[in-house]
C-alpha cells in the first residue's frame, strides 16, 4: 500500500470531508491510523465535533471507535478523559471548549480506543493543528463532523480525503454525479490572470464585495453580505467590468438577478471552493448560462474513499461503484475501506 | 398481617431502570409498526418474532389490520429485558446560570451596557412558526414571555420558511448578537440537513466566531447542537428566559460589550 507515506511526504494535515453522514469518514480515517501504524509515522488526530463515540448521535447506529498506537497526539475534551481505553498523557489544557469540557491535547502512552473531540469552530481547529506540531507529529488527521464541508476549508489542512458512499442516493448514477460535482468545485482553476488584483485581494482579512475592471481598478461595493444582493451586483457590473469578487458565501442567491449578458461578460473570484453553495442541477444551468467561477485557494482531494453500503438499508455492488468512480474522477486513488 | 417476603422488590433500582407498565420493573413496553406483510394470521406471527428478536419476552399483538395490500399495521406489548444505569447518565446542558425575563433586563443593563439584538427564523422547508414565536413574540409560551418584553434586548421574528441566504444577511444588516435557528420538522433528518446548511453558510461568510449560533426545536439537545456546530442548542422546556440568559452571558464572555457592530468583533 503505502498510501499514507505518499501522503505524509505531500501533505502535513489531512481533513476527512464527508459527502454525508454515514458516508464512512470514521472508517477511512481508522484506515489511515492503521496505515500510519504500518509505516511508522506519528499521528495527530483531532475532529471537527465528537468523534469516537460507539453511537451516532444524529441516526443511532453504530459507528467504529478510533483505536490509536503508542505515541500519537490525540484531542480529548475533559469529560471523556475518563472513559477513553487507552492510557493518555495530558499535554496540555486547551483554552478551546466543546460540550463537553474544555479541550485537552493528549499523547497516547498506551496504546486503545478513544473518543475524539475537536473545536466546532474552523478558525479554533486551525490553531489547534499548530499547537499539535510544536509537539513533533508528522502528520494531523482532522475528521469531519456529520457532512461539515466546511472543515474542507483550505485553510484548516493541506488536503482532504473525501467519503462518499451509498447514503447518498439510492441510485448508483446519483451517487457518481454528486460526488463528482464537489471534486470539481473543489477543483476549480486557482485565479492568477491578474497579479494585481490578487495582491489587493490578498491584504489581510479583505471582506468586501469588490469589481474589478480589465486594468485591474477596484472599486469596492457598499453591500455587506452578497446573499439576496444580486440585483445590486448586477446594477454594478459595468460595461468595462471584468471580475468580481465575493469574500462570503455563493449561492443561487447571489447570482439570480444577474442578467445573461453582464454573467457572460464577468468572472467571479472566490476565496475557496467550500464557498460554493449551488446544486449539481442548478450548477450545470448556470454554467450554460455563461457563469464562470475562479477561487483563490483550491482544494487539493488527496484520495476519495467510498462506502457502498448504506445505514438507510441498501448497498451497491462495491467493484461496480468503485469502478463508475474511477470513470469519472480519473486522476484521484479510489479505495474501498472496508475491505 | 405476617411479613410479606412474597412480593419482592417495592423499590425501583435506579442502576437498573426498566420500563413500568403493571407492576414495578415488569418491563412492559407498546409499540406500533408497519411490516411490508399481507394482512393475515401469517403477518401477526411475523410481528411476534420480529418484537421478540428485538430482545422482548412474551410479545403480545394486541391489535393488527391491513393498511394497504401487502402491508399490516401492528400493536404489540412485550416486556423488555434491558436496564439503563440512570445514575451514570450525564447529559451536556448549556452553561451559565438563569434569571428570569426582568432579572435578564438588569443584568444586561448592568453587565453589557448596550441593547443586545437577536435575529430568529424557522429557516428553509419548515413553514412552522410556533417554536421561534414561543422564544421571541411577546405573549411567549406557557406563561413565559418572549424577547419582545425583555428589556435592552432587540429581537427580529423572520417568521417561517426562511431561507438561510436571508436570515444571515439579515443579521448582518442588524448587526446581530445572535442568531436563533427553529426547526419543527423532523421527518427523514430534514431539520438536520437544514441546520447543517445554515451553520456551513455561516461559516462561509465569514461570521462563524462573530455571532452567537443557537438552535432550538422539539427533538434539538445542546449535545445535538453541538455536533451539528453551534454553540448551543435548546429543546423541550427551554422558553425565552433560557436563551436569553445563555446569550448575555456569552455575549460578556466574548467581550463584545463595546462591539455592537460584527465588523468590530
Amino acid at each position: 500500500m503505502g498510501l499514507l507515506k505518499d501522503l505524509s511526504q505531500k501533505y502535513r494535515s489531512l481533513s476527512i470531508v464527508g459527502m454525508a453522514k454515514n458516508a464512512g469518514k470514521t472508517t477511512a480515517l481508522n484506515f489511515l491510523i492503521e496505515e500510519a501504524m504500518d509505516e511508522g509515522i506519528t499521528l495527530g488526530v483531532t475532529s471537527t465535533g465528537r468523534d469516537g463515540e460507539t453511537q451516532d448521535l444524529v441516526t443511532g447506529t453504530e459507528k467504529p471507535r478510533v483505536y490509536l498506537d503508542r505515541g500519537s497526539l490525540v484531542t480529548v475534551p475533559s469529560q471523556l478523559y475518563e472513559l477513553a481505553d487507552a492510557g493518555l498523557e495530558i499535554l496540555e489544557r486547551t483554552k478551546y471548549s466543546t460540550a463537553i469540557g474544555e479541550l485537552l491535547i493528549c499523547r497516547v502512552e498506551d496504546a486503545g480506543y478513544v473518543q475524539v473531540a475537536g473545536p466546532v469552530i474552523a478558525a479554533e481547529t486551525r490553531r489547534l493543528c499548530q499547537d499539535m506540531f510544536r509537539y513533533g507529529v508528522d502528520l494531523v488527521l482532522i475528521d469531519g463532523a456529520i457532512d461539515r464541508k466546511s472543515v474542507a476549508n483550505p485553510e484548516t489542512s493541506d488536503a482532504i480525503i473525501l467519503s462518499t458512499g451509498a447514503v447518498l442516493s439510492r441510485s448508483l448514477r446519483n451517487v457518481v454525479e454528486e460526488t463528482a460535482h464537489v471534486v470539481e468545485l473543489y477543483q476549480l482553476a486557482e485565479f492568477k490572470e491578474d497579479q494585481k488584483i490578487s495582491d489587493f485581494l490578498k491584504e489581510d482579512d479583505f471582506e468586501h464585495i469588490t469589481v474589478f475592471n480589465g486594468e485591474g481598478e477596484a472599486r469596492v461595493l457598499d453591500l455587506i453580505t452578497g446573499l439576496g444582493a444580486s440585483g445590486e451586483i448586477n446594477d454594478a457590473i459595468k460595461e468595462d467590468t471584468k471580475y468580481i469578487f465575493i469574500p462570503g458565501a455563493m449561492t443561487n442567491s447571489v447570482v439570480s438577478g444577474i442578467s445573461v449578458n453582464n454573467l457572460k461578460q464577468v468572472e467571479f473570484i472566490l476565496k475557496d471552493p467550500t464557498k460554493i453553495f449551488i446544486s449539481n442541477i442548478d450548477w450545470g444551468r448556470l454554467r450554460k448560462k455563461g457563469l464562470r467561477i475562479k477561487v483563490m485557494k483550491n482544494i487539493e482531494i488527496a484520495a476519495i474513499t467510498v462506502n457502498p453500503w448504506s445505514p438507510k438499508g441498501y448497498s451497491f455492488d462495491s467493484d461496480l461503484l468503485i469502478s463508475a468512480m474511477k470513470e469519472v474522477l480519473t486522476d484521484i486513488p479510489v479505495i474501498d475501506v472496508r475491505r | 398481617m405476617s411479613e410479606n417476603k412474597a412480593t419482592a422488590t417495592t423499590q425501583a433500582d435506579l442502576t437498573k431502570v426498566k420500563p413500568y407498565g403493571d407492576t414495578l420493573n415488569d418491563g412492559k413496553v407498546e409499540m406500533a409498526f408497519t411490516l411490508p406483510v399481507p394482512y393475515g394470521e401469517e403477518a401477526e406471527e411475523c410481528a411476534k418474532q420480529y418484537v421478540k428478536k428485538l430482545g422482548f419476552e412474551e410479545p403480545n399483538v394486541t391489535y393488527y389490520h391491513e393498511l394497504a395490500p401487502g402491508y399490516t399495521f401492528f400493536v404489540v406489548y412485550g416486556s423488555a429485558q434491558q436496564t439503563i444505569d440512570y445514575t451514570a447518565i450525564k447529559v451536556p446542558k448549556v452553561e451559565g446560570t438563569v434569571m428570569d425575563r426582568v432579572e435578564c433586563g438588569e443584568w444586561i443593563g448592568e453587565n453589557v451596557g448596550r441593547d443586545i439584538t437577536v435575529v430568529g427564523a424557522s429557516i428553509e422547508s419548515d413553514a412552522h412558526t410556533v417554536g421561534i414565536d414561543a422564544i421571541i413574540q411577546m405573549k411567549g409560551f406557557h406563561g413565559h414571555f418572549g424577547l419582545e418584553r425583555f428589556k435592552h434586548v432587540v429581537p427580529y421574528n423572520m417568521g417561517s420558511q426562511v431561507p438561510c441566504e436571508e436570515l444571515i444577511a439579515k443579521a448582518k444588516e442588524v448587526n446581530a448578537d445572535a442568531i436563533l435557528v427553529s426547526q419543527t420538522v423532523t421527518q427523514k433528518d430534514i431539520h438536520i440537513m437544514n441546520l447543517t446548511k445554515m451553520v456551513e453558510l455561516v461559516e462561509a461568510e465569514g461570521l462563524r466566531d462573530k455571532i452567537i449560533l443557537t438552535c432550538g426545536g422539539p427533538r434539538i439537545s445542546h449535545e445535538l447542537a453541538q455536533e451539528l456546530g453551534y454553540d448551543a442548542g435548546f429543546g423541550p422546556g427551554k422558553y425565552a428566559e433560557h436563551v436569553m440568559s445563555y446569550i448575555m452571558q456569552e455575549v460578556v464572555k466574548r467581550g463584545w460589550q463595546d462591539k455592537p457592530l460584527i465588523a468590530d468583533r
